[in-house]
Parts: C-alpha cells; sequence; structure tokens
C-alpha cells in the first residue's frame, strides 16, 4: 500500500535542484508532490514521482546521490478540521510520523520507521491510503 | 624459485609482484640500476667534478656565486664536498629568465621548456641533444619499471607544449620502441575510443584525470577489463596509494608514478618500482640527492625526513647545482626485492611551501587525503577552503559523497560529517569543519590539482 520516495543529496545552491527538475522533465518523470530542506550547506530534496524507477535511473545517469525508500500515502477531505484529524489518528495508533509533506491536491507523504506495522493499525482507521498507481493517474481521475 | 612471467599479458605484472616474483620484469640498465653502492657513488663523483668544472666555466651566474663562497671546482674532490656549493633556488631561474643559466649557445640548444609559473614570469630551461639522450634514459628506466616494454602502444593524456611531462615521457617511451599516440589532453570520450581502436596498451595522465577517463568509461560502458590498456604511468601531481589502488582495481591496470620538476630535467628523476610502491628509485647517475633540514640547510641523518635538494649529473644546456626542491622526502640506500640497488625516495606527499598554518598548527593537504582515502562513504576528492572569520584561522574540507553512501536522513548524513571532522581532528590537531559536496562535485583537472584555497586576508 505504501508509495515510494526518491531523496536526493544536493549541494544548498542556485541551480542544483532545477538540474534535477530538468533531468526529469527530459526523461517524462511527473513529479506530484516534494520537500525540500537543508542544513545551511547540504540539502536532501524527497520527491513523490510518478515512476520512481525511472527517476533513479535518471539520477543515476547523473551521477546524483540518490536513494528510494517506502512511505505511506493518505488522501485527505479538503474540508477544514481534515489534517488534525488525520494527525489524530496517527497518534491514538501510536505512529511517530518523522516527516510530512504534502502532495498534488489533499494527498500527504508521511515517513514512519515501521511501515508495515503502521499499514496494519492505519487499516482499521478512517483514513485513505494511497497507493503507487493512484499517484500516476491524472488528477482529474481522482476527483470523479 | 622464480617464474619468469610475460609482463605483457594484462594483470601479470600485479600477480607476479604480488606473489614476490619480479624476474620478469625488465631493467633497463642493470649495470647501473644494480651497481654495488661504491659503483655508484665513484660514477657519481666523477660526474660531479665534471659538472661543478663545466658550470663554473660556463655559466657567469654560477661562477660569481663560487667565488662569493671561494669555492673553486679544484675544491670538490669528494661527495661531500657539495655542500660546499652554494644552493639554487626557484628564484634563481625567474631572475636569469630567459637565457641567464644557460651554459651552451642556443644554436646548440634541441628543446626549450617551461614550467607554468603560478606568478610573474615561467622557468624556462633547454636542453641539448645530450641532455635529451640523458632524459630519454631516465624515462626508458621508469617505465620499464611497470612492465612496459618495446612494442606497447602508449597514449598520451598530458598535454604537450612547453609542460615537460607530455614530451619528456613522449620521447622516452619512443625511444624504448613503443608506438606512441600523442592524443593529448582533454576530451575524454574520444580517450576512450582510442584506446578501442588503436589498442592502446599503455595510458599517461595525471592520476586525478585517470580517474575521471575510469568514471567516464564505466558511464559510456567501456569494459576495462577487456580493454587493452595494461599500464598507468602518472605523473604530474602526488598520487597517493588509495586512488593508485582505485584507479588499478576498476581500470584493471597496473599504475606506477615518477617524480621529477622541470628545473633539473622534468619526469625521470626517480619512478616507482612494483617491489616498493611507497618508494621511488632515483636515477643515481644523472642526479646526486641530498635531503637537508629546509630551515637550516644542513644535512638530515641518513634516512631522516628533510627537503630533497637535486644536482643533475651531467646536464649541458642548463646545469643547476643544488635546486631546492621544496618537496619533503627521505632516502633509503638498502637494495630493494625488484633488484636494483639505487637509492629510493619516499613518495613526496609534501611540500616546505604548501604547509598550511592554521591556528599556529602545521597542517599538510596529504595528511587530510590521508584521512579521507580511509572514510567509505566518500571519494578521494577533496578542497580546502581556509579563511579567517573574526581574525580566526578557519579550515574547511570540501569532501565527494559518494552516491552509494547517500541516505535518506539529516541524521545519517550528519553521523558520516561529523566522523569525517572527528577523524580529522585526531589527525591534524586542529578544528576542521566538513563540508559534503555532491558526487562530481569537485572539479578534475587534467593538470596538476589545486587541493587549497587560501583565502585569509
Amino acid at each position: 500500500m505504501s508509495v515510494q520516495q526518491i531523496s536526493v543529496f544536493l549541494e544548498s545552491r542556485p541551480g542544483h535542484l532545477r538540474r534535477v527538475l530538468d533531468a526529469f522533465e527530459d526523461s517524462h518523470v511527473n513529479v506530484r508532490g516534494y520537500s525540500a530542506s537543508d542544513t545551511g550547506d547540504y540539502g536532501i530534496v524527497r520527491f513523490v514521482v510518478d515512476d520512481p524507477a525511472r527517476a533513479l535511473e535518471v539520477l543515476a545517469d547523473m551521477g546524483a546521490a540518490a536513494t528510494a525508500a517506502d512511505v505511506l500515502c493518505l488522501r485527505l477531505n479538503d474540508e477544514p478540521g481534515e489534517l488534525a484529524r488525520v494527525m489524530g489518528v496517527m497518534a491514538d495508533c501510536d505512529i511517530n510520523v518523522t516527516y510530512s509533506y504534502s502532495l498534488i491536491s489533499t494527498f500527504i507523504v508521511l515517513s514512519v520507521k515501521d511501515i508495515a506495522r503502521a499499514e496494519e493499525l492505519l487499516a482499521a482507521q478512517p483514513v485513505e491510503l494511497v497507493r503507487k498507481a493512484d499517484l500516476a493517474a491524472p488528477l482529474a481521475d481522482r476527483r470523479a | 624459485m622464480s617464474v619468469v612471467t610475460d609482463v605483457t599479458v594484462k594483470g601479470a605484472a600485479l600477480a607476479a609482484a604480488a606473489a614476490g616474483d619480479f624476474s620478469g620484469l625488465p631493467i633497463h640498465n642493470p649495470s647501473i640500476e644494480c651497481a654495488s653502492r661504491e659503483r655508484i657513488r665513484a660514477i657519481q663523483l666523477e660526474k660531479l667534478i665534471a659538472q661543478v668544472a663545466w658550470t663554473y666555466e660556463r655559466v657567469p651566474w654560477y661562477r660569481a656565486r663560487m667565488e662569493e663562497r671561494g669555492v673553486s671546482p679544484a675544491d670538490i674532490r669528494t661527495l661531500e664536498d657539495v655542500r660546499k656549493l652554494p644552493f639554487t633556488d626557484k628564484s634563481a631561474l625567474r631572475d636569469t629568465f630567459p637565457y641567464g643559466l644557460f651554459a651552451v649557445p642556443l644554436s646548440e640548444v634541441a628543446e626549450l621548456h617551461a614550467s607554468s609559473g603560478t606568478t610573474g614570469k615561467p622557468i624556462v630551461v633547454g636542453y641539448n641533444a645530450h641532455d635529451m639522450d640523458m632524459w630519454a634514459d631516465c624515462i626508458m628506466r621508469l617505465v620499464q619499471m611497470a612492465g612496459v616494454v618495446p612494442g606497447d602502444r602508449a597514449q598520451m593524456a598530458f598535454g604537450y607544449g612547453m609542460f615537460t611531462g607530455g614530451f619528456g615521457l613522449h620521447y622516452g617511451l619512443q625511444r624504448l620502441g613503443c608506438m606512441m599516440i600523442p592524443a593529448g589532453s582533454g576530451n575524454t570520450e574520444r580517450h576512450i575510443a582510442m584506446i578501442e581502436d588503436y589498442g592502446t596498451t599503455v595510458l599517461v595522465a595525471t592520476p586525478s584525470y585517470a580517474l575521471h577517463m575510469c568514471e567516464v568509461g564505466e558511464k559510456m560502458g567501456f569494459d576495462w577489463e577487456k580493454s587493452t590498456l595494461r599500464v598507468g604511468l602518472f605523473g604530474g601531481e602526488p598520487c597517493p596509494p588509495g586512488l593508485k589502488a582505485e584507479i588499478e582495481a576498476r581500470m584493471h591496470i597496473v599504475c606506477t608514478d615518477n617524480y621529477g620538476l622541470t628545473e633539473v630535467m622534468g619526469p625521470g628523476v626517480s619512478g616507482e618500482c612494483l617491489a616498493s610502491r611507497d618508494t621511488q628509485h632515483i636515477a643515481e647517475d644523472h642526479f646526486l640527492w641530498e635531503v637537508v633540514d629546509p630551515d637550516t640547510g644542513e644535512p638530515v641523518a641518513e634516512g631522516e625526513m628533510g627537503e630533497l635538494v637535486l644536482t643533475p649529473l651531467g646536464k649541458q644546456a642548463i646545469p643547476v647545482l643544488r635546486y631546492r626542491t621544496h618537496d619533503l622526502t627521505r632516502v633509503v640506500t638498502e637494495p630493494c626485492a625488484c633488484g636494483r640497488t639505487t637509492a629510493r625516495m619516499q613518495k613526496v606527499r609534501a611540500r616546505s611551501d604548501d604547509m598550511l598554518i592554521i591556528r599556529g598548527t602545521n597542517v599538510f593537504p596529504s595528511q587530510v587525503e590521508d584521512v579521507l582515502a580511509g572514510i567509505d562513504g566518500v571519494t578521494p576528492h577533496y578542497r580546502i577552503v581556509v579563511d579567517n572569520e573574526g581574525g580566526l584561522d578557519r579550515m574547511t574540507v570540501h569532501a565527494e559523497l559518494k552516491p552509494e553512501a547517500f541516505s535518506d536522513s539529516f541524521e545519517d548524513m550528519e553521523n558520516l560529517r561529523r566522523s569525517i571532522e572527528e577523524r580529522l581532528k585526531g589527525m591534524l590537531l586542529v578544528g576542521v569543519r566538513v563540508k559534503l559536496v555532491e558526487p562530481g562535485g569537485i572539479e578534475r583537472s587534467l593538470g596538476k590539482t589545486k587541493h587549497v584555497e587560501d583565502l585569509r586576508k
């Protein structure tokens, strides 16, 4: 049920993120969400894309330091209080979220230590877990 | 027991060396390279006496300095008498630019070369036909230490031009009977295509450029293991052992490096054999070596670390006496397992003038290199930036992350970064900031790699 996230090591300097995005574009890798954070010198940029395998290939060709990790992806309803509700579910299940960021529309990514356990716990909860295939689909279909 | 190895078979020279068998490796001139210490010293003395007379008679600059010291050629009766002679520093060549130290008319000079000269005018040197022979002799010795034989096909990745490295190796290899492929520097893809097309067996390059070629070749899908390339001859910059081992493993070749400097000839003063890879055999019949305390100029005890001082023996066009190299080394005279008896100098890893003083502590770039070589997560490429913030020296080491060492966690990355800082601090005894940079983020150079940027005001 989890989705793959691609992380890239980038120096915190103008143009470095753009180089990666240009390469994605050239190879028709579609970015569905991302988060960028840095230490001052270097940063880790995390991407959720429609085709993680191709994204990794593109990055390897560039000689970039990149890696893939499994993360949870949840779909939220676009209404007030929804994010609080979902984070409440996580807390009630005693799942620690190490970091989280939002994607297109009302999808959010959550990084947790034990994906399998989290999925098991969340199956019984009122949250909607998103599959990899769902992310590749155009936005319009999700709204239908 | 010794089994003669065919060193022209890819991998054979290294395998034989690993087994301690050097019998299959050629020695260019055994009557000199394997002579007794007494004979070597006798040759040196005879040539030194002639060299001092030649210099005194033909170069007014030296004559004036010898007269100032009250020394004449007749005072040179033993090898130790060399200490009576004045030192020569780079400035002597710069001050007499271009021809002030020449001992022969220009009509007899076959070729000029020059060193890059990072500041002001370059250093220019000349060679007559006799000097060209001497130079080729030195090169023929060192390339055979790596197992190069007549018939090898040698591809040049040094730039030609005024730099001594390109033509020096070119002439020596050609004299030995190798086919030269004078590709010159740059255009890495073309270099790799030429190895494939022409069946190149020997590559002449700086080690950092060889590594760059290796990386580019791997990306192009070039199969180094199946390629004809067998030997790498490195020069132009120091080659740390870790870098050499990496290139040997990835390109499936045997690599040696040699030492030399334009002021006394160019490449070929000494060369690495496969029996003693931390040291280089000095062409002692062509160069008289001394090791001195860089501060006092006094000789250090035999085998001790100090500054290498060289007097070329028999070099005619521009004879230089007691050249201060500023390179720090120690010299040993025990016979080598390769069969040679010529003195060996430890590879130069530090210069008396590239020492950095950081908050009062002496730091050599080679120490940083050694620490980084022992850390899995980073490549051997690095850069040192020194500045002073608020009057206090600050040293930052830029270390290049290996792609496979990356993890999606700031905690892991910071642990790696801090562990490098700790190791550097342990070695240098001064606090250092480490900055991780992207793979490929440290510029690869075609010539001498500039590792240090000193921005202190």
